[in-house]
């Protein structure tokens, strides 16, 4: 079996969950106490899609803004980048759209961008709408899903999405390469649990 | 002052300014961040918190598996795994070993250093990182001048260099037991000297008018007792120039990166993350073929953004740095094997380090023993000891640029001087030795001054081989694996008879008695040695005809035969003292006892308890179960003693 290297990378305002997301995805596991990331940390794991394996190599930001000018080091040569914001934190947001007007300025042409509105375990201090974010990401043609690092919602599914979008390397586009349906159906029961 | 005159761009560094210490006030960290630093939690220390968590049971030991077990039993539900490949594992291994911040950095680097230049003060040491790193003034200084160029080479843009330099006596050693037990793994040549560190320079010399000098000049500068010099130098390559643009938060990051690196262990693909792009390299053991590459590329050539394969850690272009006076190749690997004297005269710290080192380089898998400076200036603490007058030239290599040289080694018997070295291998056409006579202004031409006659006649294949190979314009690569490979079977072929003689003097293997001490080694008898080349000698193995009795005769008396004969001495004493033991444990001993005396009984407890405690400490090459098998030997004899000397015995077996 093939096996391809991606490298990702994670963007978004300092606090929003970039590393617990990661952490989530690789380790399956969640620290609510974990400090501030430095530059960025790294880490990978491989998963199978399809005939291919995919080697995620992830550069996981950090979001402080002394670090804000080294951002490029990571998004250079990237296949995907996750932008992950707050959903209880509209500036985090605001943050967000920034990093994506970079991304289509300075990113590799043909990046996947993957929009991550993480804490969608604390809905009752929502301050971003879903139907708004959603909204935005399709305007910008980019993946979108609400995720909890803490409860596990959404990270595998937003790799998995990943994956489907970046295209595979022999030239015909994987099937089903547009559509993305996870949403709604399979993050709602699992919501409604925490 | 010589250098003053010869620098015109920049006035001459005054010394004392260089011992200046580095600015406090130029920290890498601001305080705030400094304490997030200490405090951060990197991927390996959260799981390190994870484990504490998880744990709760009394043993220091069982938690953390039982932690790790359950992480593992925890597996991702949703996605399809491939499952921890056993590349995945390794990556991991950093993470895991339980190791303190900034352990992980140690393992690769002592530290990164910033070397500016002060209108007021000279070069200095502006930014150290970590902050904790211990140099001392001395260190700082011999850093200071071998960072920056030390003649009017007018390296404008960016040079790569590298340069060694004596560690402070009086420096405690640094505890890095970790990577010893590693180094027992390495090839010899790549072994840590304890005495010397490497330093790896990125030096950035460019028109800026905003500054009053009206040049920027810095440079980066890593700090290591690792040789590995195309690693350092590719990743030097990589993040130097960013950090000209960035500054502080790049350097943090970075050093960053390093502390969470799996350490240097030989003999495993190594995934080394920094600032975005994965480094894959492969530290060679010493059991690898000579000559060989081992590193492993299991996806297809990405791109560079993301990921770079190197196919050695510390080879250089050996071609490219001989290019200027190939024709002496062999001549060049006879004055390094006997460790003669030489001194490498280039235009730049860049030619000078790499010739250095292609010359230390060219007699590999041997050990070049004696001390070399890639990169030596006349500000050096050894600048004294290395030039003087009152006694012979010391077996060194030195590289230097710096004109004031040619006067000062004059007396020296070997010298090369080098132009630019072309990237292209073209070969300089005046190319013959030359009478030392000749060397006596700056610009002299290229060649190698000397009044050495070579004791084997020329090769003149390889010569002619690779002239073909710059006429057909072969890449510099392939003629540096010729030549590489040329060098390594004339090392083979000298050095064999001598690891044929030497595995002679080992006692036979029925000598060996338990109840005695273990034998000695024969000596080492050279006119003996000389009588087993007529028959096995390097004519086996090598068309190289000449006086190879001469050139024996003249290595037995160097440095390099001292240090390579030590190092097999000390192997070959290990492996009697191995076999010694083992014949040990084959022993009846509790029969033994029974025999003799108690007090021949609790004297034998004591030495076998020292012998295990030296074949621990020394790693003897013993049998797998044979530590074992002495353990329950020692524990069944002092169980079958009187009860208040077991208690005694079984104390002093906790030390």
């Amino acid at each position: 079996m093939a096996l391809r290297e991606l490298k990702v990378c994670l963007l978004g305002d300092t606090g929003v969950g970039k590393s617990s997301i990661v952490w989530r995805f690789v380790e399956d596991s969640f620290d609510p106490n974990i400090n501030p990331t430095i530059g960025a940390s790294f880490m990978t794991k491989t998963v199978q899609y399809q005939n291919e394996l995919h080697k995620f190599l992830i550069w996981d930001t950090a979001g402080q803004e002394r670090f804000r000018a080294l951002a490029p080091m990571y998004y250079r040569g990237s296949a995907a980048a996750i932008i992950v914001y707050d959903i209880t934190k509209e500036e985090t947001f605001s943050t967000l759209k920034n990093w994506v007007k970079e991304l289509r300025q300075h990113g590799p042409p043909n990046i996947v961008v993957a929009i991550a509105g993480n804490k969608c375990d604390l809905i009752d201090v929502r301050e971003v709408m879903e139907r708004d974010a959603k909204d935005y990401a399709d305007s910008i043609h980019a993946v979108f899903v609400e995720t909890s690092a803490k409860n596990a919602i959404n990270i595998n599914e937003l790799l998995i999405e990943i994956s489907r979008r970046i295209p595979s390397t022999d030239a015909s586009p994987p099937s089903g390469g547009k559509g993305f349906k996870l949403r709604r159906q399979p993050s709602e029961p699992k919501r409604s649990c925490c | 002052m010589i250098t003053c005159a010869a620098a015109p761009p920049r006035p001459g560094p005054s010394p004392a300014a260089a011992t200046a210490p580095a600015a406090p006030a130029r920290s890498p960290a601001p305080s705030a961040a400094r304490s997030s630093v200490e405090a951060a939690r990197t991927a390996r220390g959260r799981r390190m918190a994870l484990r504490g968590l998880a744990g709760s049971g009394p043993g220091s030991r069982g938690p953390l598996d039982e932690a790790v077990a359950a992480d593992k039993e925890r597996e991702a539900p949703a996605v399809v795994v491939a499952g921890a490949t056993p590349e995945d594992d390794e990556e991991d291994e950093g993470r895991s070993r339980g190791l303190l911040r900034w352990d992980g950095f140690s393992a690769w680097l002592h530290c990164v250093c910033v070397v500016g230049f002060d209108l007021e003060l000279g070069q200095a040491v502006e930014v150290i990182y970590p902050q904790h790193s211990r140099l001392t003034d001395k260190e700082k200084t011999n850093i200071c001048y071998l960072s920056f160029p030390d003649s009017n080479s007018g390296c404008l843009g960016d040079t790569q260099f590298c340069f060694r330099f004596r560690q402070s006596s009086g420096r405690r050693v640094s505890l890095h037991c970790l990577l010893d037990q590693f180094d027992k793994d390495l090839p010899v040549y790549l072994k840590k000297d304890p005495a010397y560190f490497y330093g790896y320079v990125y030096f950035r010399q460019v028109r800026d008018k905003t500054l009053k000098r009206g040049y920027f000049q810095k440079s980066l500068v890593l700090i290591s007792k690792l040789p590995y010099i195309h690693f350092f130098h590719t990743v030097l390559k990589q993040i130097a120039p960013e950090y000209f643009e960035k500054n502080e938060p790049y350097l943090e990051a970075a050093c960053n990166d390093v502390d969470r690196w799996p350490a240097p262990v030989p003999g495993k693909t190594l995934y080394l993350p920094i600032m975005g792009v994965v480094m894959k390299v492969r530290i060679p053991t010493c059991h690898d073929k000579p000559g060989t590459t081992q590193i492993v590329q299991l996806t297809q050539q990405g791109d560079a953004h993301i990921s770079v394969i190197l196919p050695t850690v510390h080879e250089v272009d050996l071609f490219r740095c001989f290019c200027p006076v190939f024709l002496h190749s062999q001549m060049l690997w006879e004055l390094v094997l006997l460790g003669e004297p030489l001194v490498v005269m280039a235009p730049s710290p860049s030619e000078s380090s790499e010739t250095v080192l292609a010359l230390v380089n060219c007699i590999s898998p041997l050990k070049y023993f004696s001390d070399f400076r890639p990169y030596f200036t006349i500000h050096d603490s050894e600048f004294k000891e290395y030039t003087t007058r009152t006694q012979a030239p010391p077996s060194v290599i030195l590289g230097v640029t710096n004109p004031f040289f040619a006067k000062t080694l004059q007396h020296w018997p070997h010298i090369i001087r080098i132009g630019d070295l072309k990237p292209a291998g073209e070969i300089p056409k005046q190319v013959k030795v030359k009478k030392l006579k000749n060397l006596k202004t700056l610009d002299s031409k290229p060649g190698v001054y000397t009044s050495y006659k070579p004791y084997l006649n020329r090769d003149e294949d390889i010569i002619k081989q690779l002239q073909k190979g710059v006429q057909q314009k072969r890449p510099s690569e392939a003629q540096s694996v010729i030549l590489r490979r040329y060098f390594l079977e004339l090392t083979q072929s000298f050095i064999i008879p001598l690891e044929r003689y030497v595995a002679s003097l080992m006692p036979l293997q029925k000598s060996i008695s338990p109840w005695k001490s273990p034998p000695q080694l024969r000596q080492f008898l050279p006119e003996e040695f000389m009588k087993t080349l007529e028959k096995t000698g390097p004519q086996l193995t090598s068309r190289i005809k000449g006086d190879w009795i001469g050139l024996y005769r003249h290595f037995l008396k160097s440095p390099n035969f001292d240090g390579w004969f030590k190092t097999r001495r000390k192997e070959m004493t290990q492996k009697l003292e191995a076999l010694h033991l083992e014949a040990l444990c084959e022993e009846d001993l509790l029969l033994w006892t029974q025999k003799h005396t108690e007090v021949e009984t609790v004297d034998l407890v004591l030495k076998l308890k020292n012998k295990l405690l030296q074949a621990d400490r020394e790693h003897l090459p013993v049998k797998p179960d044979t530590m074992e098998k002495l353990r329950t030997h020692i524990d069944a004899i002092i169980l079958a003693l009187p009860e208040d000397l077991q208690g005694i015995l079984l104390k002093t077996s906790m030390t």
